[in-house]
């Protein structure tokens, strides 16, 4: 399958993905205006590994502030995930923040609360 | 010639503690520019990590919902934004205003009096509620998050206002305390 490779801009993350190994990995700020078409891809690239076969997924994530609506999208990701994970797939979530900035663990800690896989908040110093 | 008082208007930032001021039609490209000044003036400022992602925060989503709001309210004008970002007795403070149709703003008005004043669990679960809730096919953004979560980030109530312009539209605009 296509991998994603999107470079950051002011407002939104750099995304990469690898099917072979199976990771995502995001990272910087997220406030696009229309984030539902920004993240399109990257949705869709998800659901296609999901469907694709039953191997592991690992998100590797150094995500600082996001908008509301990527917190939306971000959310109905790790929706699919959670449904994945019920349904006997391995699914981890690293997400790396800086012990400076609590705001950054605090809303990873918010997607944690609904999610039952494995999810690492990761401070460093 | 016209020459305006910038010094008159400079003491009146001053006074105000006005840390930066647009009024102008908004585009995204604006939002971001506005938006990174803001955040190095933050960071030269060394507000803590966090009050400058809670004054970003509000300063995005308020912006944002007006450039969603002049998206679709097909009303001339409605894209001209004013922001005014202050700093006063240790605390930050965003402002932002737009003009609205008077029947939308009253709404708006109706809304964020019910969200000021709910404390932050009751914020909490409306918040989620929200995030779980399907969105509209034809929503752009607008996830109907953007307020809950100003309001959660604010430090005292926030304070709306709508003034009528007597044609069938009004001003509306919001200040936030960080």
């Amino acid at each position: 399958m296509n991998d994603l490779k999107i470079v950051s801009t002011q407002s939104t993350p750099l995304i990469e993905t690898d099917s072979s190994r199976g990771v995502i990995y995001m990272e910087g700020d997220s406030y696009p205006e229309n984030s539902f078409e920004f993240y399109t891809d990257l949705v869709n690239w998800v659901s296609a590994y999901l469907n694709d076969s039953q191997r592991p997924l690992v998100l590797e994530l150094a995500l600082l502030y996001l908008n509301t609506s990527s917190i939306k999208v971000m959310m109905d990701i790790f929706d699919e995930l959670e449904e994945a994970h019920q349904g006997g797939r391995d699914i981890t979530v690293n997400w790396r923040y800086d012990v400076d900035n609590e705001r950054v663990a605090e809303l990873a800690e918010e997607f944690k609360e609904d999610c039952s896989f494995a999810f690492n908040i990761i401070g460093q110093e | 010639m016209f020459v305006p008082d910038l010094y008159g208007l400079r003491e009146r930032f001053d006074n105000e503690k006005i840390l930066l001021c647009f009024n102008g039609p908004i585009s995204r490209s604006l939002i971001e520019e506005i938006g990174n000044a803001l955040r190095n003036y933050l960071k030269s400022e060394q507000a803590s990590p966090a009050s400058a992602i809670d004054v970003f925060a509000v300063y995005i989503e308020l912006t944002q919902n007006i450039r969603h709001y002049a998206m679709k309210a097909e009303l001339s004008g409605a894209d001209t934004a004013t922001v005014v970002v202050s700093f006063h007795e240790g605390h930050y403070h965003i402002s932002a205003g737009n003009v609205v149709h008077l029947a939308d703003g009253e709404a708006l008005l109706a809304n964020v009096q019910g969200l000021a004043h709910m404390d932050k669990v009751e914020l909490k679960k409306l918040y989620k509620q929200q995030l779980r809730k399907p969105r509209d096919e034809d929503a752009v953004s607008g996830a109907g998050l953007g307020l809950i979560d100003i309001a959660r980030k604010a430090t005292a109530p926030m304070v709306p206002a709508l003034k009528d312009l007597e044609n069938g539209t009004g001003y509306f605009s919001l200040s936030v305390q960080i």
